[in-house]
């Protein structure tokens, strides 16, 4: 009896495990793509995955759909480690019924999500699925509602990761842009509302389902995607890499990576990196380099409103977030794509006790009718809010220039920096010399003889008075300004003195923040 | 059996009325009705001239070109300096996204672009 017993649950298991069976197996392996089951046990710990609900089944009846077997129902749920720390999992099998998304598939969702958000551990989504199982109705639609729900209430409290690894279309794109980080896979992963051939139909346009919602169009264009793979494993390695930066929910601090590169690793590059020229640009890139622990430097939405770099690092072993102006890419203004994956980072970085390193060299924000037309007044704002709403440690840098409303916006004392260094190079002003000499000293420029060379010689007296980082400082606007080789040193210190931080706004239902 | 569609089109504010034939892809081509429609076309070279599988450089932002890098016929590698522009008081390097052989400068040193304004093409 023992036996028999033993043998069904053997039976039924191995049905499971082998999910829409070999050949379409088979074929998931030929379009580039790894199954649910693969790609779990390539991102967890070896022997750390427990499965939960492998015998659910669904109970649709209609359209044929009572002999329709489907094994797991289609995605794979349950819990393991990464790094050894704890983290739940779905994944949706794109060889059973096409991954899509019924009753029951989206029940097994919801369960892990609310595990998840009870014991304060990060989620991870892999996306591989055709969409709603159009022969369950509004019970799939329901689903759907179910974990764009729960993804919300987790908001802020566990790090929610989506790897989209095939199609994600309609209302399946929602769950991910809930959550934190996006990571798309080259060729195999799109995401739209609607489809090219809807949008053939309605609008005339033709498009491809890679040109319209592929991993590129995605990281460059509509700014979905934080970070693209080449394959199914490039992309679960970005997973562990994240996660490796993260606290487990946000009550907690994120993980100490020892790393054996000094703090005070003295950097004489830095002290030439600012080109003689104000006009000149550099890469902040090779700043940041010098900076975190053995230059390794996470970026994230690298591809999108370059002018703007995002990312993560760590010093003296602690995770950090840089955010830093780009002189080289629209000559490090602020625009509204810029604004947006800015604060949306910085809120990212709050939410979690990452503190916020601001390396700040932008003239201002760009001008121009595109600009004001599309609303960079209500995008700008959220910098602002972003910065001025965040209680985590927030040390900002200024490394050139640093005008009028973009100098405010870059994380300013006046914002609530915690701590502000500027390097002998910064000039902080209320618009560049040349603007503020037109202004000032218009009359005298006018009525000379020479009105070139006037209004020259003005803004060349105007640079030498405020072009520098001493009146900010006299005003106590600027705690310290720093020999640009001993940088992380400053910072290390910095954050050193930071970390214990409590910091409160006033209690209230919620801020609204431009959106 | 082939469906004509009808559409008003608006160019630089004239209003036309044209008709469209849907064809099979097979007998898909271009066919000029009369020579008064083709002389109603727009002057503008961007338009007469388009940017044909070529790779467009465009301005990013409103500004003075400062130099250009290069002439017509040259090949150039992803990541060479094309153009560089002088705007919001900074000089942009205006570089090529992908390697190819410039097809084209629409721009001559103290040239003043607005942003999209093509500044080199690509082949």
């Amino acid at each position: 009896m023992h036996v028999d017993k033993d043998k069904e649950l053997a039976r039924r298991l191995a049905q499971i495990e082998a999910m829409g069976g070999p050949e379409r197996t088979a074929r998931q392996h030929e379009m580039g793509k790894w199954t649910a089951r693969e790609r779990i046990a390539y991102l967890l710990d070896p022997e750390t995955f427990e499965e939960i609900g492998a015998h659910v089944q669904h109970r649709s009846t209609r359209f044929g759909m009572s002999t329709v077997d489907a094994p797991a129902d289609g995605v794979v749920t349950g819990f393991g480690r990464i790094d050894g720390r704890l983290v739940y999992v779905f994944a949706q099998d794109f060889t059973v019924l096409g991954g899509s998304l019924g009753e029951m598939h989206a029940a097994k969702i919801q369960r892990v999500q609310d595990l998840a958000l009870k014991a304060g551990v990060p989620i991870i989504g892999l996306n591989d699925s055709g969409g709603a199982r159009i022969q369950e109705g509004v019970d799939a639609l329901n689903g759907y509602g179910e974990i764009f729900k729960r993804n919300t209430w987790s908001s802020g409290v566990i790090p929610q990761i989506t790897v989209i690894m095939g199609p994600s279309a309609g209302g399946a794109v929602y769950s991910p842009a809930l959550t934190d980080v996006i990571i798309m896979v080259k060729h195999t992963a799109q995401m739209f509302i609607t489809g090219p051939q809807v949008i053939q139909t309605v609008t005339g346009e033709t498009v491809s389902a890679e040109a319209l919602g592929g991993a590129e169009a995605h990281l460059r264009r509509s700014g979905v995607a934080h970070l693209v793979a080449a394959d199914d494993g490039q992309a679960l390695d970005l997973v562990r890499r994240l996660l490796s930066f993260l606290p487990q929910n946000w009550m907690e601090q994120p993980p100490v990576r020892p790393s054996d590169d000094p703090v005070g690793r003295v950097e004489m590059a830095l002290s030439s990196v600012i080109p003689e020229d104000p006009n000149k640009p550099y890469n902040v890139l090779e700043v940041i380099a010098r900076i975190v622990d053995g230059g390794d430097f996470f970026e994230l939405q690298k591809g999108y409103a370059d002018n703007l770099v995002v990312g993560l690092g760590r010093i003296g072993g602690r995770s950090v977030g840089l955010v830093a102006n780009q002189p080289r890419v629209l000559a490090g203004t602020l625009d509204i794509n810029a604004s947006d994956k800015l604060a949306r980072f910085v809120r990212f970085l709050d939410a979690f006790n990452i503190p916020v390193i601001t390396l700040v060299d932008t003239p201002g924000y760009l001008p121009g009718t595109a600009q004001e037309y599309g609303g960079i007044i209500r995008h700008g704002a959220k910098v602002l809010y972003a910065y001025a709403e965040a209680t985590v440690p927030k040390v900002t840098l200024i490394l050139r220039k640093a005008y009028g409303g973009a100098y405010l916006a870059m994380c300013s004392r006046s914002l609530g920096a915690d701590l502000v260094f500027a390097w002998p190079s910064a000039e902080i002003a209320v618009m560049g010399p040349e603007g503020a000499a037109n202004i000032i000293f218009r009359r005298e420029i006018e009525s000379s003889d020479d009105p070139v060379q006037a209004r020259s010689a003005k803004a060349d007296e105007y640079r030498q008075l405020f072009a520098n980082p001493y009146v900010a400082a006299s005003r106590g606007y600027i705690d310290s300004v720093i020999d640009p080789a001993a940088t992380r040193g400053h910072l290390a210190q910095a954050l050193m003195v930071l970390y214990n931080k409590r910091d409160d706004r006033v209690r209230r239902r919620h801020g609204n923040m431009p959106v | 059996m082939p469906t004509v569609r009808r559409f008003r089109v608006t160019v630089n504010g004239k209003v036309y009325e044209v008709e469209a034939e849907e064809l099979a892809q097979t007998e898909a081509k271009t066919v000029v009705h009369d020579a008064a429609s083709q002389s109603n076309r727009a002057p503008e070279p961007a338009f007469a001239k388009p940017p044909s599988a070529g790779v467009s450089i465009e301005a990013p932002l409103p500004g003075s070109v400062l130099d250009v890098k290069v002439a017509v016929g040259q090949s150039v590698d992803a990541g060479q300096v094309l153009v560089i522009l002088e705007a919001m008081k900074m000089e942009n390097e205006i570089i090529a996204p992908d390697a190819g052989i410039v097809a084209d400068v629409r721009v001559a040193k103290g040239h003043s672009v607005s942003a999209g304004d093509v500044l080199v093409v690509l082949q």
